[in-house]
């Protein structure tokens, strides 16, 4: 369990991730500390990587500005009287 | 008898006999007249030869919600009246739903309940949801409120999912091959997921969310698909297979994507407990510490040591005073020792080497060159085995006969048994 988080969690690849996998990685290590097995120096270790990866959601949250990519068709602009669906 | 009536008493007359008259028609819907701030709504119902004038109050109109059309077939029930300013017969409608539409409903139910019979609707084959997708497909008409109601909350919750949009039809005869088009392009893409929306409409409208292959492409649909369709308080057979169902397209967009806002403070909370995970370790290791610099080991190391020091002394001690002592008894036990083994040494060998003397002439005597020395000869065949009998030879065979200084070789000339018996020799 803990050299899994361990072997899984590595600075490059913080970069990279998807937020789903920098949420899990988040809740792993998350999950080591609440153990409290181990060492302090692992724990120190697992702490810097969490923050880093709460950095990265944080970011990825506050700067995303949404994509949409046309598969098929094409969007009409949206017109005035415009309602949510589920408001109407 | 027959008094002349006014114009007014012979209609009064006329409505209250068609008053009586009460029905049920059905009829396909033409010059329809639905003009805000009118009171009545008024509409022509016609069949191949004849045609009704129908009027229905507003407020049962409204209440009834049947979208009406031209050409559109309709069943109204009512009572015939008369308009006696232009003396005309009306039909005065108090209930009207669409027709047909009781047949759709039997064969949609028909449609759900053999799918049901396959296991499509099983909760078993319900897929979970992402927790976090980076890319959604949505399925959709092009044009309409669904797509931007869907594309705004995506944005508003979660702008960080990608919105991967498939352009299709959702009305008309090929609505439902088109969605299983986008359903097939959706999952050919990056996307982690499918919405499949539409807007309100008819029971009608929404027929193509009830076609059977569209059904089976989401059962198998490799991706998640929820639905919001329309606002029908039915299930559409595309609701039933899909792995989840809500209610409207907004409502399948807020379902599939966490609340960005939710999210973070969820986030602040976990930083939070972190950093009290880690201070509380931090005080363990502290206490851990404090309590071990207060052992005897480091407050008093002296006296600690004291009981080691006095061992050790007395231990080295007796070493300087027992290694010489015990080295000098060694080396006089080792030259003793040596002495005796090398006058034993000498006497082990002597019996050996004595018979090694005799068993050397015995050889000697032995020795078939010896015997041969003697005067005696051996016969060999060809084959350079021994012949030992006469018999063992024929005329004319080539033997050898070896000596003790040579060989000389020959043919048989003659051969013929001893007459006395063998004198015994040749060991």
């Amino acid at each position: 369990m803990v050299d899994e988080t361990l072997g899984i969690v590595d600075d490059t690849s913080i970069n990279n991730m998807t937020f789903k996998q920098a949420s899990e990685e988040l809740e792993l290590i998350v999950r080591s500390l609440e153990g409290n097995q181990l060492e302090l120096e692992e724990s120190l270790k697992l702490y810097e990587k969490g923050v880093s990866l709460l950095k990265i959601l944080q970011g990825k949250l506050s700067e995303a500005q949404q994509k949409v990519t046309v598969l098929l068709g094409e969007i009409e602009p949206e017109s005035d009287d415009s309602v949510d669906t589920h408001l109407s | 008898m027959a008094e002349a009536l006014s114009v007014s008493q012979a209609l009064n007359l006329a409505k209250a006999s068609l008053n009586k008259v009460s029905a049920t028609i059905v009829g396909e819907v033409s010059e329809l007249s639905d003009k805000p701030g009118y009171k009545a709504v008024y509409f022509t119902l016609t069949d191949e030869s004849s045609a009704l004038s129908c009027l229905m109050w507003r407020n049962s109109f409204s209440a009834a919600g049947v979208d009406i059309k031209q050409g559109k077939l309709v069943e109204v029930s009512g009572i015939f009246t008369v308009y006696a300013a232009k003396g005309r017969m009306n039909f005065d409608v108090k209930t009207i739903k669409a027709a047909g539409e009781g047949d759709l409903r039997l064969k949609v139910a028909k449609l759900a309940k053999k799918l049901e019979a396959e296991g499509l609707m099983e909760a078993s084959r319900k897929k979970p949801l992402p927790a976090f997708p980076a890319a959604i497909a949505v399925v959709t008409s092009p044009r309409g409120k669904a797509i931007h109601d869907v594309l705004r909350t995506l944005r508003r919750r979660f702008p960080y999912a990608e919105a991967l949009v498939c352009g299709v039809l959702v009305e008309g005869a090929g609505a439902a091959a088109s969605i299983i088009q986008g359903l097939q392009a959706a999952q050919q893409s990056k996307a982690e997921l499918i919405l499949l929306v539409r807007g309100g409409g008819s029971y009608e409208d929404l027929m193509p969310f009830n076609d059977e292959k569209l059904a089976r492409a989401i059962a198998a649909s490799s991706l998640p698909v929820v639905t919001g369709i329309g606002h029908e308080p039915d299930n559409s057979i595309a609701d039933m297979v899909a792995d989840i169902r809500a209610s409207t397209p907004t409502a399948a967009a807020e379902r599939v994507v966490p609340n960005s806002q939710e999210l973070a403070s969820a986030l602040d909370r976990l930083q939070a407990s972190m950093t009290h995970l880690l201070t509380n370790k931090l005080d363990q290791a502290r206490a851990k510490y404090e309590r071990l610099l207060e052992r005897p080991v480091f407050t008093n190391s002296a006296h600690f040591f004291a009981a080691y020091d006095i061992l050790l002394e007395g231990a080295s001690l007796r070493l300087t005073q027992a290694i010489p002592h015990r080295l000098a008894a060694d080396e006089a036990f080792i030259k003793s020792t040596g002495s005796k083994l090398s006058g034993l040494a000498s006497r082990l060998i002597l019996p050996y080497q004595n018979s090694i003397a005799l068993n050397a002439a015995q050889l000697e005597s032995l020795s078939p060159l010896k015997v041969l020395s003697r005067g005696y000869s051996i016969v060999f065949d060809e084959k350079d085995h021994v012949i030992d009998s006469v018999d063992k030879v024929d005329l004319d065979q080539r033997i050898s006969i070896r000596f003790a200084d040579g060989i000389i070789s020959g043919n048989v000339a003659d051969k013929q048994h001893a007459q006395l018996k063998k004198a015994g020799d040749k060991d």
